[in-house]
């Protein structure tokens, strides 16, 4: 069956799988279509322990955004921030800041669409459909800037994001672009599909099963040096770049068993001096 | 062991219980934490569980066991978090053992767990299926925003571009119109909703078509980047018009062509003069009623969206010979004639959803589009009528103009509007075949010549009853040296007045059906005595006029005419005027006659486009070129001949009085000729000679 009749613009082609709604399947969620499913069951048949990435960076998220409101953000920029799922941002954020705002941004209409049904009535969320490439449609939206106030530290945030940001794009620049609007004291939290494990000799295999999904997106992976970089002249908080199991766990499902869980997806916050 | 009717055998301390409670619940959370997806801190997590885990224990001791409880704690699981079949395996898992550690009941333990198993299914099943929902309205929102987005960019661009005196297309890659503005709309003459769809090449002049699609092939490639150039464009009325076009490529976001813009302007002073033209074009200056090409603009469209119960209704209307009063009174009072008609037309349908039209002269259209209230059209056109009858006074003279009415009463929706208008007309003509003049007018003598021709018309059939007028023969003759004679045309003789002069009367007050008829009963009774006489054998031509050929009765005049005098069919001879065989009516009458056996000869021949089309393809035995065309000395015209030729069919040169004109004519390779040089009219008894 195909929806992508013409009554349906070609970025909601449910056929095609996105990865916002992979992700979603990975962390056990139901938001997901038969496509996204497919893609999914393949990659866990290449090895069972990508579902456990999926857990781990889901959790290393709650710690960096409880860390970041612990030090006093009230406001956050999710870029990327794709089917709100469990744990989404300002459900944390509001455990440590009751009042605090954030501002989504994903260019997936579908999980644009979600979003806004989900955060109609909070008037201090929003969701804005663009696309990471192009900062100043999101930096200079009006209302992305009603919520954000760009001259108060902000909490910046690119989950499982950049990975998907072509070299060809210049990722750095783009990061760059966004990390001059912050104001001294701001947050900026990546993490990000790396190469310095032993264990992930699937990923080529991955990569290609993505490739052959239809998927419009496309994994380029990047080295810890690649990522510190993107931190530009913000100050890496303690660990550094680690595998996101590795980055500050507290408790018994921060860390997975497989080695490998914990490492294959890089997690570094840095603050602007 | 004990039985589940003996009632649990469990008898701990209470602090000892909730100690191992304790452990049982961190334990849980320790390992669910590391397969699920919990959005809690560690201590929040192990709260919930041993909320969970109280819950369950109390489900155990409760005498008769109720499953109730240990089936809440399976669906309050699954709220905790992304709990799925892992979390499940290690909640069984961790809690059967911990429980039968703590010296519950087997036969509890195992009832407790199936309800915890099958209230998570359940709630499970529901969480999934409410997840599912909200994708699905997830996606319905997005298609909607992304169809609400692409509407408000197309507002956006309606309310740009509309503004604009430039004309704004947008042209899809298979040169089809996506868009246009108003500006185009007006400049071509048609509303946007025609122009949508509509491919480029019917909006643009042939002669500039090949070139337009090299510049447009050359921005598709990328080679230039816009396209300037004087364009000519075709309007919806087919006139030309000159246009200063720019063009360019809009490509999508991955650089492919996706589709050009395209501006056209006319700002120039011409542009607002032909705007004005079209205006006045649009209406009959004299009365102010929309003229025949706006009517039939209108009538396309009220067919379409006309009430299919009730349809439309067109009359053709007809002011019977209005020309005398014009002429007999002068122009002014004719004029007041045709204003006053049009002011009672109003009138008289001003109940009705209608247009009426002034096309030509003095005949009128109207097109009603009928309701539930519309009365009859037999209602309709007495009241017409009746509202005509009365006199109207011009310069003191009462006068009253019977009307003649063509009626297509609720033609299908598909019909052409020309087809239409064309089947009014034929009515009209048969309506106006069936009178003789009526009209009610007082003379008050000016133009006596003219008056006299109009006493003539009228006069005529009481002069072929009178025997007045005649019949008289002339000779078709061959063209070499030695003239032969190889048929005989019947003609009227009227005073002197030419067999053309008479027709031409005959034809204007509609008598020319009757009086043709009668020809052919003269002329078929000559022909028949001839052959007893002297052995008549050559064709018998009969010339027909144009209401002649297109006349429903046609044929049956004919084979009346043949049964009354005996002439045979094969021995006839029937002129169809070239002009007259673009209608069906006439055509159909020609196919009928040939069948019959009767022969076709092609008259008036040369004068249109059509014609040598027409002697290729009709059953036709002889062609006469036209009398207006026997001085001509065009270098086509031995081309034409000889295309004659190869049709088989036999040419005659009308009205050749010279020998030089019959040298021409000979040459060109015509083989017959009418006119005075070869025979003259001659009265019956001075043509037997010749016989």
């Amino acid at each position: 069956m195909t929806l992508n009749d013409s009554w349906v613009p070609d970025d909601i082609d449910i056929t095609v799988p996105s990865v916002a709604r992979v992700y979603d399947y990975l962390l056990g969620g139901g938001h997901n279509f038969a496509a996204d499913r497919k893609l999914a069951a393949q990659v866990m048949a290449m090895d069972p322990s990508f579902q456990h990435v999926a857990r781990i960076s889901r959790a290393a998220l709650g710690r960096m955004v409880q860390l970041m409101a612990g030090q006093g953000i009230r406001q956050f920029l999710d870029i990327g921030s794709g089917i709100p799922t469990v744990n989404n941002v300002h459900e944390i954020a509001r455990e440590v800041v009751p009042d605090c705002r954030v501002a989504y941004v994903d260019r997936d209409p579908v999980a644009v669409a979600h979003s806004e049904l989900l955060l109609a009535d909070d008037p201090r969320t929003m969701m804005l459909r663009a696309d990471i490439r192009q900062p100043e449609h999101i930096l200079d939206n009006p209302d992305v800037n009603r919520l954000i106030d760009f001259d108060q530290p902000v909490g910046l945030l690119f989950l499982m994001m950049l990975h998907w940001v072509p070299d060809a794009d210049d990722p750095q620049a783009i990061v760059g672009q966004y990390r001059d609007r912050l104001v001294s004291g701001s947050y900026l939290a990546i993490t990000h599909v790396g190469t310095d494990h032993d264990t992930m000799d699937k990923l080529p295999e991955v990569e290609d099963a993505i490739r052959r999904s239809g998927s419009r997106e496309h994994l380029f992976k990047r080295d810890a040096d690649q990522v510190r970089a993107l931190f530009g002249d913000f100050d890496l908080l303690e660990p550094g770049i680690v595998g996101c199991g590795e980055w500050r766990p507290n408790s018994p499902g921060d860390i997975s068993d497989y080695a490998a869980g914990n490492q294959i997806i890089y997690a570094g916050v840095g603050r602007k001096p | 062991m004990t039985t589940p009717s003996q009632g649990p055998d469990f008898s701990r301390q209470p602090s000892e219980d909730r100690r191992s409670r304790s452990l049982l619940t961190r334990k849980w959370a320790y390992l669910l934490a590391d397969v699920a997806v919990v959005p809690l801190q560690p201590a929040e997590l192990d709260e919930q569980l041993g909320a969970l885990l109280n819950t369950l224990c109390d489900s155990l001791l409760s005498e008769p066991f109720a499953d109730r409880g240990a089936e809440q704690v399976g669906q309050r699981l699954v709220t905790v978090g992304y709990v799925t079949e892992a979390g499940l395996r290690c909640t069984l898992d961790t809690l059967g053992k911990g429980l039968l550690g703590m010296g519950y009941p087997a036969d509890r333990v195992v009832q407790a767990l199936s309800a915890l198993s099958a209230g998570f299914v359940a709630a499970s099943r529901e969480s999934v299926f409410a997840q599912q929902e909200a994708m699905q309205v997830s996606l319905l929102k997005a298609v909607r925003d992304a169809r609400w987005r692409i509407q408000s960019s197309e507002n956006r661009f309606g309310e740009v571009t509309e503004a604009l005196s430039s004309g704004i297309m947008i042209i899809n890659m298979d040169y089809t119109v996506a868009r246009a503005n108003a500006a185009v709309a007006d400049i071509l003459g048609q509303t946007t909703g025609e122009l949508i769809g509509a491919p480029l090449r019917d909006l643009v002049h042939p002669d500039s078509a090949s070139e337009l699609r090299k510049d447009l092939d050359q921005l598709r490639n990328g080679d230039i980047q816009r396209v300037q150039r004087p364009l000519r464009l075709v309007r919806q009325d087919n006139t030309v018009l000159v246009i200063a076009l720019t063009a360019r490529m809009l490509r999508d976001a991955e650089n492919k062509p996706a589709e050009f813009v395209m501006v056209i302007e006319d700002s120039t002073e011409l542009m607002l003069l032909q705007g004005e033209l079209n205006r006045q074009a649009l209406h009959d200056v004299l009365t102010g009623l929309p003229n025949r090409q706006f009517f039939t603009t209108q009538l396309e469209t009220a067919l379409r969206r006309a009430d299919a119960k009730y349809g439309i209704t067109v009359l053709h209307l007809d002011l019977d010979a209005f020309g005398l009063v014009s002429n007999g009174l002068g122009r002014q009072a004719g004029e007041q004639l045709l204003v006053h008609v049009s002011r009672q037309l109003s009138a008289v349908l001003s109940g009705e959803r209608v247009m009426i039209a002034r096309f030509e002269a003095d005949e009128f259209g109207i097109l009603v589009e009928n309701s539930a209230e519309t009365p009859e059209v037999t209602a309709l056109i007495g009241a017409i009528n009746r509202e005509l009858a009365e006199p109207f006074f011009v310069d003191n003279h009462g006068v009253a103009l019977p009307v003649s009415i063509g009626v297509v009463h609720r033609p299908a929706r598909d019909s052409d509007a020309n087809e239409v208008l064309r089947a009014a007309d034929r009515s009209l003509r048969r309506a106006k075949s069936g009178r003789r003049g009526q009209w009610g007018i007082h003379h008050q003598g000016t133009d006596l010549a003219e008056r006299e021709n109009h006493r003539l018309a009228v006069s005529m059939a009481g002069a072929w009853e009178d025997g007045e007028i005649t019949v008289r023969y002339r000779p078709v003759m061959t063209l070499g040296a030695e003239p032969v004679m190889a048929g005989v045309e019947a003609v009227f003789d009227w005073d002197g007045r030419t067999h053309e002069e008479c027709v031409a009367l005959a034809e204007d007050t509609g008598l020319m059906l009757q009086l043709g008829e009668s020809l052919l009963r003269v002329s078929g009774g000559q022909a028949q005595w001839w052959r007893q006489r002297v052995g008549f054998t050559l064709p018998l031509f009969l010339a027909l006029t144009h209401f002649q050929a297109v006349d429903a009765d046609l044929v049956s005049r004919i084979i009346r005419a043949c049964k009354h005098t005996r002439v045979a069919a094969e021995q006839l001879v029937f002129g169809f005027p070239a002009s007259s065989l673009t209608n069906s009516d006439a055509a159909d009458n020609l196919d009928t006659i040939a069948d019959m056996g009767a022969h076709i000869l092609l008259d008036d021949f040369g004068l249109g486009p059509d014609d040598l089309a027409l002697a290729d393809t009709l059953p036709i035995s002889w062609v006469r070129i036209a009398h207006r065309l026997v001085d001509s000395r065009a270098t086509f015209l031995p081309g034409l001949v000889d295309s004659l030729a190869a049709t088989d069919a036999r040419v005659i040169v009308d009205g050749v009085a010279t020998e030089e004109q019959a040298e021409f004519w000979h040459k060109t390779g015509a083989s017959f000729v009418t006119g005075s040089l070869r025979g003259p009219t001659q009265d019956p008894s001075d043509l037997v000679n010749l016989l």
